[in-house]
């Protein structure tokens, strides 16, 4: 267990950015950089995630560094929070690992025109409401069963397969990351295990830190911005943090399996062999990506059915369509994918592989995968924080295309095991201590709600401030959750 | 036996057996303790015939483990006693159990997968130990 401090070199570099030199480690084919401030530097320093940064740096082809975001915590191999950006044509590598086995874990944010003070009272019954409609928890399935060929359908075209079904708008594809589909997606190359385990769980919840809020639009810090996308104070909006289920991490697993002897192949030396990975322009790179894309194209399916399936809740709980609740969605983000995207290195044009691992693309103003809507504004940044704080609205900033390949943090980051949080919380109320707060929890396991309480992770608001300084994306929107319903 | 190591995000899952068959056969308890708030709930009236290939102890730990997940995740069986023999070409193995019941066993927390991370299988003075962390 590699829970011991870090103990290795950490250099400023600026009061948001702190170095690991090549010097620290030999193979290091670059500088590892941490995007972090004095106040969360002593965390960061708490585990082994420093170190996984440095062994990043020793991939093939890597490009400028390895990165890391605010939110850094230990991963399996990369580390979470963590970016690297590989250059094909440099012998670049695909790591599954810096993927993750949650492939395109992500959140959407939907907006109402329901403000808090007319619903207030309502927000108990509403919660329970979305309680019994959305499915969530271990071994649960949903009511959207897509068979053989549906599902290849799906893993091949994503949302744009939802729309041809009635379950998705044009508006749902248009603000989602690539337009809920990844090209090039290869549905034949995901396993059977893979498929079975995915053919009930489209539009389901899942357990540990996903979840479904309702929350408030708390503060407005950029009213420019927040009115492009529709959010104004008092707003009732709905969060949603799911993957791609059981899909995604058999199909990670796979790949895990399957490159146990890739490096070897290809000559590559490891300093872990967690981070296996293959060239990217190799059969098994290719393979790899093929299925990765296919199970990105899954998740954006499950939040879409899983808005649709809150939309259908809100419709009936006020008895209005959703359509005349305005409850158009803001923005869809992945935070755990892999996409060949084009940056600028060192001046020169390069087509590169994006590792995010616990990371949020931040494209800024003007980039043409931003949405038409939000072209002049940014992509919106969606970051999920506890259940008991804020989570925040950003936009992407123009720094980030030098700093950190168009990319910005995605969430708060865990502090307490979950053993530690269950011991913490016994004798205590966490429902209650919640509804103190003005949250109203639900949750299906007897340990979700103690697990995953507010004092298990950092505060979300210390993280975006970094990045915020950094100029990698600007803060927008805070949100603070009224319901939650957890697996 | 198993017992329950402490982990930021995830779980580990430490074994100690006499022998080596043993860790296998408490290894999956453990995972079905994590899973599941009551595993002691769990009668043993369905039977799984599993054959796992394979030639190192830990890569083989972790397929049992694995398969065992995916047999949860997809046909939602629960177990609760398990006979494990070594075979030339990796394991044979038996799992006894039943479908989950929501309410008996109360399922409490989704295990995406079983990890390489720190994963151990080694003999000890008295036996064998092993460590596997899962990711939840």
């Amino acid at each position: 267990m590699s829970q011991q401090s870090f103990k290795g070199p950490l250099e400023q570099i600026d009061e948001s950015c702190w170095r690991i030199p090549t010097s620290y480690k030999s193979g290091m084919r670059v500088e590892g950089r941490i995007f972090v401030d004095e106040h969360l530097l002593d965390q960061v320093r708490q585990d082994q995630s420093p170190e996984q940064v440095a062994n990043v740096a020793h991939l093939p082809g890597i490009q400028m560094a390895s990165l890391a975001m605010p939110d850094i915590h230990w991963g399996y191999g990369f580390c979470i929070g963590g970016v690297c950006a590989t250059d094909p044509a440099e012998g670049g590598v695909i790591s599954p690992g810096g993927v993750g086995y949650d492939i395109n874990c992500g959140v959407r944010l939907v907006r109402s025109n329901l403000h808090l003070d007319e619903i207030k009272p309502q927000i108990p019954a509403l919660i329970d409401a979305l309680f019994r409609r959305i499915p969530a928890g271990v071994g649960e399935g949903g009511p959207y069963l897509f068979g053989g060929k549906e599902l290849q359908r799906l893993l091949g075209e994503g949302c744009r397969y939802l729309q041809s079904q009635g379950l998705a708008t044009a508006g749902d594809i248009e603000h989602t990351e690539a337009n809920g589909c990844l090209a090039d997606a290869r549905p034949d190359l995901v396993s059977p295990k893979a498929l079975e385990r995915g053919s009930d769980q489209c539009g389901t919840l899942g357990s540990g830190n996903h979840f479904l809020e309702v929350q408030v639009v708390d503060e407005i810090f950029d009213q420019e911005a927040a009115r492009v996308m529709g959010l104004e104070l008092g707003q009732i909006c709905v969060m949603i943090h799911s993957g791609s289920r059981g899909l995604g991490y058999q199909v990670c697993d796979d790949a895990l399996r399957d490159f146990r002897k890739v490096p070897a192949r290809y000559g590559i030396q490891l300093p872990d062999r967690q981070l296996a990975c293959a060239p990217v322009d190799s059969p098994e790179g290719q393979a790899y990506l093929g299925a990765m894309r296919a199970a990105a194209n899954y998740a954006w399916a499950n939040r879409q059915l899983l808005m649709w399936q809150t939309r259908e809740c809100f419709a009936e709980f006020f008895g209005r369509s959703w359509e005349s609740l305005q409850m158009g969605l803001v923005y869809d983000v992945a935070h755990n994918i892999a996409k060949i995207e084009k940056h600028t290195i060192d001046g020169v044009e390069k087509t590169v592989c994006v590792h995010r691992k616990g990371a949020t693309r931040a494209f800024p103003a003007g980039h043409p995968e931003v949405p038409q809507q939000y072209r002049q504004i940014g992509q919106p940044v969606i970051i999920p924080g506890d259940m008991g704080r804020a989570s925040w609205v950003l936009v992407g900033q123009g720094d980030s295309m030098k700093k950190s390949f168009g990319t910005t943090c995605h969430g708060a980051g865990r502090v307490m095991s979950r053993t530690a949080a269950i011991q913490d919380a016994k004798g205590r109320r966490i429902d209650q201590e919640l509804a103190a707060l003005g949250v109203v929890a639900r949750a299906r396991s007897r340990h979700g709600l103690a697990e995953e309480q507010p004092a298990a992770y950092k505060d979300v608001s210390q993280v975006v401030d970094v990045v915020h300084r950094a100029n990698l994306a600007r803060k927008v929107a805070r949100l603070r959750p009224v319901g939650v319903v957890k697996g | 036996m198993f017992e329950m190591m402490e982990h930021t995000a995830d779980v580990g899952i430490r074994v100690r057996a006499n022998r080596w068959e043993d860790l296998f056969v408490d290894a999956a308890k453990g995972l079905f303790a994590v899973l599941l708030a009551k595993p002691e709930e769990i009668d043993p009236v369905q039977q799984v015939d599993l054959i796992i290939p394979g030639q190192e102890d830990d890569e083989l730990l972790l397929d049992w483990l694995r398969e065992l997940l995916y047999i949860f995740a997809t046909r939602r069986l629960v177990f609760c006693e398990f006979e494990v023999r070594r075979t030339t070409e990796g394991i044979a193995a038996r799992a006894l159990g039943e479908p989950l019941d929501q309410h008996r066993h109360q399922p409490q927390i989704e295990v995406k997968a079983i990890t390489y991370h720190g994963l151990k299988v080694e003999r000890t003075e008295d036996g064998w130990l092993a460590e596997v962390i899962v990711d939840i």
